[in-house]
């Protein structure tokens, strides 16, 4: 055998290679499968159109943050605004749009330009500052849930007539909701795989030093991540608004928390350089079933904390496993 | 435009108040190889992150192809086609190979979307050109050092570099992967490419440099002809002082039986090895990147599990250790290949650096005796002679021989029999070799066995009293010192179907 053979053969198994990257997301998605038989057999309402509805809609709440949250975790960062960002944008539009139709346009591009304006600062702070990401969006979380407690502490505004019904509208059997969620997935999927943008989020979260010495504009591609993230959350506090209907403070807390759990049980490692959009779906379908169930079944909402924690736990010892 | 295609002239640059290179200049002509040598710490990566736009020269000028460079940002070095390719590789691991290779100058289409076919076609282009097949779309932590060395190339050549500069390219590779090297790099300058050589290996400035610059201490030694230097001149000019012998001798005679290994394997690529070792002698360890040596030291020390086959110290004790823990206790240490990720935490002090493994010793009533604690950091210091600020002085801080001195005098304070050192001079400027091939006799003089392994032939023959050269996961050969060649060794490293007749 020549040298080079030697040096080179013996990698070509490619099929190993997939069962490791991937063996852990199939785990996720035979859980959540399990989970469904157990709904299906333990509960009548489990799987009615109309419960199935419901998840789908409640996934697609968590999931489109989960979409930035899991952008951000790829570049090594971390966004932990994002809940009192939901919170402060539903206030917002809630008032801008003080439930007449004529504002609807302004009220969306207000909030959403919130979101753009607060991942804008975001990037500032990590990128000049050199302000460490946990620090910086632990210090806007908050900030941004003073400022909306500061706005009101009892629903304010309004949603307008026809924003409200897009919350109940479907396209065919599936709600409009989901629907969006859906579209984001594809679009983060294809961000990710064919745009440089989306290569260098992999490389950022690499080995940072690595993609600045070869020419990586590192701190756009940073500013890039985090007004994407915000702007998931904006998008989510309107959401909100069409489901509340008013700009209801309650709102928002705790996402942050539950999107990281989603990302980290999809696989995303905390330390970047590694995501997975089919994981991250897997992460917020399990979340959203097993809450689901637990309420179908009657569960203590503590035991259902509980159980969550354990979820975590679980997924990260078998991407431990099987990972790296 | 002037013959030089790179002219560095006078530059200086200082980090807070302290000089990093004072007056340095270098002048490089097209299709030429340039050694550029001097201990750790002489400046030659400031002079080569300066050239790469990652620091900027406090005086001094560069001109670059006939025009005067004025503070350039690393992708506009990359781009007038300065390609460097560090030391501590510059991969993204999670990424593919293509990806690497291509890394901030992604061939796209509009609106910023990949051209995925051109990305992997090119990348195979470009390997191909480098005389290898390598699966584009591999991630590159799936790939062995050797391999991602070649990536690092490839992704040189897709800058379209004019000046390419290797920073230690040849520290993490064996023998034939070596030649492997030199002639792409001889390929390259055919081809017109001027090649930066930053090497501790002497031997191999010899080998391919046309003309050499010596740095010490952040000034400019000498730049002379290739020709017009032997190998203990340049030591000379790089130590500034004449080093009589590179490795020292000592003699003993053979000692005790301390530890016989028999026919172990773990679940690694180590098949079937045996091996004895005495007091106070230093058995090599030869093979290839990949042949088993990390794999067979890991085993000795309990670090992989054995899969059959037993390890026992000789004589009386009788011991045998399925851990490290274990084994620390039984008196064996490892010191690991990759210092900065298994031997040493370099955002800590020297002081805990040192006192580590010994913490329980230095306690009474569980607070730690911190005067005790100076003392043998001290002493360590005096022992191994490492130059450090203070104790408390971040092990980051310190130059790869003085890392190196720490993590052995770290091991030293358990006081063991038995020492297994992998690589212990990689990354180690020449000055700071000779003292720890010193270091190595002066334990082998206080009865310590040591195990050596190493990719650097010429070290491996000139201290070890027995090699053994494993290929393929097995020990395939022993050699005594009095024999050994490097050819010879060599051959039994690379010869095919290795496991056939262990002898």
């Amino acid at each position: 055998m020549n040298v080079s053979a030697r040096l080179f053969g013996g990698l070509s198994g490619s099929q190993r290679l997939f069962l490791r990257r991937y063996g852990p997301i199939f785990a996720v998605y035979g859980f959540i499968v399990v989970l469904i038989i157990i709904g299906a057999t333990q509960s009548e309402r489990f799987l009615t159109a109309r419960n199935l509805t419901n998840v789908a809609r409640q996934s697609a709440f968590l999931g489109i943050v989960a979409l930035g949250q899991m952008l951000v975790i790829l570049t090594a960062g971390i966004d932990l605004s994002v809940g009192s960002l939901v919170k402060v944008s539903i206030l917002v539009s809630a008032i801008i749009m003080n439930g007449e139709s004529s504002n609807l346009f302004v009220a969306i591009v207000a909030t959403l330009g919130l979101g753009v304006l607060v991942g804008l600062i975001h990037g500032f702070l990590i990128n000049e500052l050199r302000i460490a990401p946990f620090i910086v969006t632990l210090a806007s979380m908050v900030i941004l849930r003073g400022i909306g407690l500061s706005i009101s502490t009892s629903p304010v505004g309004k949603a307008s007539r026809e924003f409200i019904m897009f919350y109940v509208q479907k396209i065919g059997p599936v709600p409009i909701i989901a629907f969006m969620f859906a579209v984001m997935l594809v679009l983060t999927a294809l961000l990710l795989r064919y745009t440089v943008f989306g290569k260098y989020l992999f490389a950022i979260g690499g080995n940072e030093e690595v993609a600045h010495l070869s020419g990586v504009p590192v701190k756009l591609a940073r500013y890039g991540v985090y007004v994407i993230c915000s702007v998931t959350a904006s998008i989510t506090g309107l959401l909100w608004l069409s489901r509340m209907g008013v700009g209801d403070p309650a709102i928002g807390d705790g996402i942050e928390l539950q999107t990281i759990t989603a990302v980290i049980i999809g696989g995303t490692s905390l330390f970047g350089g590694r995501a997975s959009v089919a994981g991250t779906l897997g992460g917020v379908l399990l979340l959203g079933v097993t809450a689901n169930l637990l309420v179908m079944l009657g569960v203590n909402q503590f035991i259902q904390g509980l159980i969550q924690g354990i979820i975590i736990v679980a997924a990260v010892a078998i991407y431990k496993q099987e990972g790296d | 435009m002037s013959e030089y295609i790179l002219e560095m002239l006078n530059i200086s640059k200082s980090f807070a108040g302290v000089h990093a290179l004072k007056d340095v200049s270098m002048r490089c002509k097209p299709g030429k190889i340039y050694g550029l040598v001097g201990e750790n710490g002489a400046g030659k990566s400031t002079l080569m992150k300066i050239l790469a736009g990652a620091y900027k020269a406090d005086a001094g000028e560069i001109i670059y192809k006939g025009e005067q460079r004025e503070g350039a940002s690393a992708g506009e070095v990359i781009d007038s086609g300065i390609s460097i390719i560090y030391q501590e590789l510059a991969l993204v691991p999670q990424m593919s190979v293509a990806e690497n290779i291509f890394l901030g100058r992604e061939p796209r289409y509009a609106l910023g979307l990949l051209n995925l076919k051109e990305l992997h076609q090119g990348a195979a282009e470009l390997l191909a050109r480098l005389g290898i097949s390598l699966d584009t779309r591999l991630p590159v932590r799936e790939l062995t050092v050797a391999q991602r060395q070649l990536v690092e190339i490839a992704k040189a050549l897709s800058q379209n570099a004019d000046l390419i500069v290797m920073d230690e390219p040849s520290a993490i590779l064996a023998g034939s992967e070596l030649d492997q090297l030199f002639s792409i790099i001889e390929s390259l300058v055919v081809q017109g490419v001027t090649i930066i050589y930053i090497s501790h290996r002497l031997d191999e400035v010899f080998r391919i440099a046309d003309e050499v610059t010596v740095l010490k201490d952040g000034e400019l030694v000498d730049t002379r002809p290739i020709d017009q230097l032997d190998r203990s001149t340049l030591v000379e000019l790089m130590v500034g002082r004449p080093l009589d012998e590179i490795f020292p001798q000592t003699e003993h005679e053979q000692g005790q039986l301390l530890l016989v290994a028999e026919n172990i394997s773990t679940e690694t690529i180590l098949e079937d090895a045996s091996l004895e070792l005495y007091e106070g002698e230093i058995l090599g360890i030869a093979g290839m990147v990949g042949s088993g040596r990390t794999e067979l030291a890991r085993a000795l020390f309990g670090a992989d599990p054995l899969t059959s086959g037993q390890i026992t110290l000789a004589g009386a004790k009788g011991a045998s250790w399925i851990n490290p823990a274990q084994a620390i206790a039984s008196g064996l240490v490892l010191v690991p290949e990759d210092r900065k990720s298994h031997g040493l935490f370099t955002s800590l002090s020297v002081r805990i650096n040192v006192t580590l493994p010994i913490l329980s010793r230095l306690t009474r009533f569980g607070v730690l005796q911190s005067l005790a604690e100076d003392e043998i950091v001290a002493e360590a210091k005096e022992r191994l002679s490492i130059v450090m600020a203070s104790a408390d002085q971040e092990a980051q801080y310190l130059s790869g021989g003085n890392q190196q001195k720490v993590v052995l005098a770290k091991w030293l304070e358990t006081d063991p029999a038995i020492v297994i050192l992998d690589e212990p001079t990689r990354g180690v400027d020449v000055g700071a070799k000779f003292e720890i091939y010193k270091l190595m006799r002066q334990l082998n003089d206080r009865g310590i066995a040591i195990v050596m392994i190493s990719s650097e032939l010429p070290e491996v023959i000139g201290m070890s009293d027995r090699i053994l050269v494993m290929n393929d996961g097995r020990i395939v050969g022993e050699v005594a010192q009095e024999e050994a060649t490097e050819a010879g060794i060599i051959e039994l490293a690379t010869m095919a179907d290795a496991g056939a007749e262990p002898s």
